[in-house]
């Protein structure tokens, strides 16, 4: 670790007026990725660093008209997942947030971080892409929002530009009419500490006659960025569902993996991964959805 | 003996306050890193580190000129501290640095200017053993050697072979006959505390705090490559972060002593998680093993022939031990009237590989286990039955000629068959392996004060691991001296304290400087009981100890305090100290026609012996397998310790799983692809199995009390009653270790590709066909 700037400041306005200062600034909230990295030589620390967690307006889930919800940048992945407002209408968020790293991470990272951070292999990824999620960004300026799915441009890269903070996580309302749920699943070779090797997030409004509605399916880890795979959604939208029409979009959403070698698995393992993982994505979502009926 | 004692150490460690080599802060203390030559195998055409060592706040740099010129090495002396003209793996250190602080250090590095000239590197050890192979070392044949009775020839620094009966014949006498093929990749002791070095010299005296199991090795290691006597080498360990082997040897303690001499200052030495990976010579080894065994129809296994091919990287270490292990581990627990076992440890351009926890043992069992299984399936018999008519018994003849005295290797096996779940959900299959192990005899020493208010303190050189075997001799001490535990204390960690001890390696601290102990405290008792007649009137050979009193025999009452005897022998000028030294073993003995014993294991002294249950659940659509339970069956003789045994085997268990699953060194030309915590998977506490735990109490133990040797043995089955239950669950038995989830899912698919017939023949190294996935 270098000798850096570092600046603490203690509300939004603060925050918005040192990044333009130093617009060049790295953004710290919990830590976990920029410090990490910074300790085991995966990338030095910038020279200037600005050190968000004394923002306390940035912290917290809060309820929008009309059913939408607000994740304040700063709220940590434990408060993720224990809200039951997220559990109960976004359960694939919780259940990303509940896989983050450890107990330790997830009480210190945070979901705005973990989004800025732009890893491929990034849990809560699938979720957003299947929820539309926006992310608030802040400035001098002023404020705007843009969609997740374009706000994240690459590994590691966004859309943010100098100056800007990400101060929230924007969930909008949507139609729980028919009954909706939604699960996110990852392939896992150990059950703490892990990163995904394959993810995918799956969201359904499934009716009465058990036809599913709506589809929403997002994959994690097996292209540059998560991604949503529309052609397999477009497999289940408009059908009743059971295994065989799970299958066929699982094995869509394989299709349109574009997975790496690397030390965590072969491509070819992660391709035929996403269709197993997707397939039961889709089952657990389904699952839930029923579930919401009763 | 209690099994609530609480172990001396263990408040410190659980709340923060005890202080690790990593720790140290010394006054004008220096920061100092190694610099590792970061590629498989290169000429070093020149170091240059004048830039570096002009930027301010950089003390020295030093390089294999400010070092004599001599090679070091356990069994051979093939490398030097500083790599000279060839650096021949990726760890190999070329130089070394030391600054005023953390950044200045990083500074000087980036101003060092190494020019290396990349050579092939040799990363096959099969490959290695051909004649027509490049040498990992061109001037083998003239390195001396560590001890007597290695056998080398070019890339193969230790051949060992045991020849027994009549294997030609033994394959006659059967009526199938099984031969596979086995391999393993890398694996690590991952100690969460890295090696840490902090040196200081006070004139031509140096002190070194270091994270080492064996600290009179380290000394030695330092004294002769930095060519001065021991006795002006103190080692000292703080509390050490555990080890597994992986801090047994001389390591890095002269390269940072020599860091600290040149810079004039003391200097410490804290390895990152990778260079903990890629430096340290010892790893598991990587191998390959072939078996081809015959059984009878009514289940007799009738010979073996077995072939391990152990790639021990760029230094032969202590290698040449675990071939003879090796050969031992192949020909098994098992009666086997016909055996050609060979073991060859390989030169590579890899980290070298050495004496990690059970050297060579989970490996070999868990190939020669799946082995066992298939055997049995051969002539219709279970896990269970195939060894319940193989397993050796007293009586039997050990594969080198030892004879088995009472031993618990059947009574473990229908105990772990007893303890797991019987009914099993779908999805899930259970597996059983056996495995045998040894108590290694050693020269070992105590001293033993008794302190005027009675309580006692043990002077010991034994090494504390964080196993708790140091520990566990105030418990010894207590208990021969009729005292609280608590009253015991003990000074250890310090070569200046202590006499020489092999330290913590060998599953031997409690069974070597504990019967030292008992002949320590022996002797304390008996001069006691002598000053204690004549006040008691009663002859010492009526008398007991008990209470922190010595008493007549049957009489409670007539008794006196431990501390009047200290006392009364203070009065007459004596204080009570006595000294202890553990008896010698004799190893069994060897029929001779093997070249297994010419360097440390004719035989397995005191052997233990274990067998253990796995239930796994496999996803068949993923290839991930939960470890669900483990029962686990030990024989250590008499245990002195129930709960340092308990936390020895469930530890050992967990390791053994992570090699079995999740661990394992991916290699892409000479270089570690995974080497650090997130792609090397460890097991975590939330994949922990369910364990349940038996001792089978077994008579005529050489060791303590009758204790063997404990620290071992319960990492070397886990991972092979694993396979076996995948193998149960699936059909498939996986020939790779880990079985990884991508690898279990390819065994999967390429037995159904096979059809899955059963008695198909499938070439070595592919899995064998199964009864088909899913049954």
């Amino acid at each position: 670790m270098t000798a850096v700037e570092y600046f603490e400041p203690a509300d939004l306005k603060q925050a918005r007026d040192l990044l333009s200062r130093h617009p060049s600034a790295a953004i710290v909230a919990g830590g976990t990725d920029l410090v990490v990295g910074s300790r085991s030589g995966k990338r030095a620390l910038p020279k200037s660093l600005v050190a968000i967690h004394r923002v306390n307006e940035l912290r917290g889930i809060e309820g929008q008209h009309r059913g939408g919800l607000r994740i304040g940048a700063l709220t940590s992945h434990a408060d993720v997942e224990s809200s039951s407002v997220v559990l109960r209408d976004w359960s694939a968020l919780a259940d990303a947030c509940a896989l983050v790293g450890s107990p330790a991470t997830r009480h210190l990272g945070t979901i705005g971080g973990n989004v800025c951070n732009a890893s491929p292999a990034m849990e809560v990824g699938g979720p957003l892409i299947i929820f539309d999620a926006r992310v608030e960004l802040a400035s001098r300026g002023g404020k705007r929002t843009v969609p997740f799915h374009e706000f994240v441009t690459g590994p590691g890269r966004t859309a943010a530009k100098a100056g800007e903070l990400l101060t929230a996580v924007i969930l909008p309302a949507s139609n729980r009419r028919p009954p909706v749920g939604s699960a996110y699943l990852r392939l896992e070779y150990r059950q703490a500490m892990e990163i995904a090797v394959v993810g995918a997030a799956a969201l359904v409004a499934v009716d009465r006659r058990g036809n599913c509605k709506r589809a929403r399916i997002a994959l994690t880890a097996v292209a540059p960025t998560c991604i949503r795979v529309r052609a397999a959604e477009e497999m289940i939208e408009g059908k009743r569902l059971g295994d065989g029409v799970i299958d066929e979009a699982a094995r869509a959403a394989a299709a349109l993996a574009r997975p790496i070698d690397d030390v965590r698995a072969s491509a070819d393992y992660r391709r035929e991964m996403v269709a197993v993982i997707v397939a039961r994505a889709i089952n657990r979502a389904v699952a839930r959805a029923q579930e919401a009926v009763r | 003996m209690r099994t609530d004692y609480r172990r001396g150490d263990g408040l410190e460690k659980v709340t923060g306050q005890a202080r690790y080599a990593a720790d140290m802060v010394l006054p004008g203390m220096l920061e100092g890193r190694l610099i590792l030559a970061g590629r498989p195998h290169a000429h070093v055409r020149g170091v240059d580190a004048s830039r570096a060592e002009a930027l301010p706040g950089v003390f020295a740099v030093v390089t294999h000129r400010d070092v004599p010129d001599r090679r070091y090495g356990s069994a051979v002396k093939d490398r030097h501290l500083f790599a000279k003209d060839v650096v021949r793996f990726e760890g190999d250190v070329v130089a070394a640095v030391a600054a005023r602080d953390a950044d200045t250090l990083a500074a000087a590095i980036a101003l060092i200017d190494i020019e290396y000239e990349d050579l092939p590197a040799v990363t096959d050890a099969e490959a290695a053993l051909g004649q027509d192979s490049a040498l990992v070392h061109d001037e083998w044949e003239s390195y001396s050697l560590g001890y007597d009775g290695v056998i080398r020839d070019r890339n193969d620094c230790a051949y060992v072979d045991i020849v027994k009966g009549d294997v030609a014949k033994g394959f006659e006498e059967a009526d199938e006959v099984v031969e596979e093929r086995y391999v393993c990749d890398q694996s690590h002791p991952v100690p969460i505390e890295p090696h840490a070095v902090v040196a200081q010299w006070s004139g031509d005296r140096v002190t070194i705090w270091t994270t080492s199991q064996v600290p009179f090795n380290a000394r030695s290691g330092v004294a002769e490559t930095l060519e001065m006597p021991e006795s002006n080498v103190r080692i000292i360990v703080p509390h050490l972060g555990g080890g597994f082997g992986g801090k047994c040897e001389f390591h890095f303690e002269a390269h940072v002593a020599a860091l600290a001499r040149k810079a004039g200052r003391p200097v410490r030495v804290v390895f990152s998680r990778h260079d903990e990976f890629v430096a340290p010579d010892k790893v598991n080894h990587p191998m390959t093993i072939e078996l081809k065994t015959g059984i009878s129809r009514d289940g007799k296994m009738t010979a073996r022939t077995a072939r391990v091919v152990m790639d021990t990287g760029a230094y032969a270490s202590d290698a040449p031990s675990i071939a003879e292990i090796a050969t031992m581990m192949a020909a098994g627990p098992y009666r086997i009237p016909h055996l050609k076992v060979e073991a060859h440890a390989v030169y590579t351009h890899k980290t070298p590989a050495g004496s990690v926890r059970a050297p060579s043992g989970p490996q070999i069992a868990w190939a020669v286990e799946q082995h066992t299984d298939e055997l049995g399936r051969r002539v219709g018999l279970d896990g269970y039955e195939v060894r319940k008519r193989n397993l050796l018994e007293a009586g039997d003849e050990g594969p080198t000629g030892q004879t088995m005295t009472a031993i618990g290797a059947l009574e473990c096996l229908d105990k772990a068959r007893e303890m797991i779940a019987s009914t099993r959900q779908e999805g899930e299959g259970v597996g059983l392996a056996c495995g045998w192990w040894f108590s290694f005899p050693s020269a070992s020493s105590v001293e033993l004060k008794m302190n005027l208010d009675g309580s006692a303190t043990i002077i010991t050189g034994a090494q504390e691991n964080g196993s708790g075997a140091v520990m566990g001799l105030a418990l010894i001490a207590a208990e021969e001296l009729g005292l609280d535990p608590a009253r015991v204390s003990i000074v250890y960690q310090d070569t200046e304290a202590g006499t020489w001890d092999m330290g913590s390696s060998g599953s031997q601290t409690t069974f070597n400087n504990g019967r030292a102990l008992i002949s320590a405290a022996g002797e304390l008792r008996k001069r006691l009981f002598d000053i204690a007649s004549a006040k008691l009137e009663a002859a010492a050979d009526d008398l007991e100890i008990a209470d922190g009193s010595v008493r007549v025999k049957g009489a409670r009452s007539r008794g006196v305090p431990v501390a009047d005897l200290a006392a009364a022998a203070f009065g007459q000028g004596e204080l009570l100290v006595s000294r202890g030294s553990a008896a010698t073993i004799p190893m069994p003995e060897n029929f001779g026609a093997t070249c297994a014993g010419r360097v440390a294991f004719p035989a397995f002294a005191d052997p233990t012996f274990v067998c253990q249950a796995a239930r796994v659940l496999v996803d068949g659509r993923t290839g991930v397998v939960t470890v669900k339970e483990i029962a686990a069956a030990h024989d250590f003789g008499h245990v002195l310790n129930p709960q340092g045994a308990l936390g020895q085997v469930e530890g050992g268990i967990v390791h053994s799983i992570g090699m079995g699953l999740t661990e394992g060194t991916q290699y892409s030309g000479g270089r570690q692809l995974n080497p650090h915590l997130l792609d090397y998977k460890l097991q975590t506490a939330a994949d922990a199995p369910a364990i349940r735990v038996e001792f089978v109490d077994v008579d005529g133990s050489s060791g303590p009390r009758g204790g063997k040797g404990v620290g071992e043995p319960p990492i070397i089955v886990a991972a092979a009653a694993v396979a076996n239950a995948i193998a149960d669950a699936t059909g498939v038995h996986v020939r790779l270790l880990p079985m990884t989830a991508p690898r279990v899912w390819s065994a999967l698919r390429e037995n159904v590709s096979l059809g899955g017939v059963e008695g198909a023949a499938s070439p070595p190294g592919l899995p064998a066909s199964g009864e088909g996935a899913g049954q």
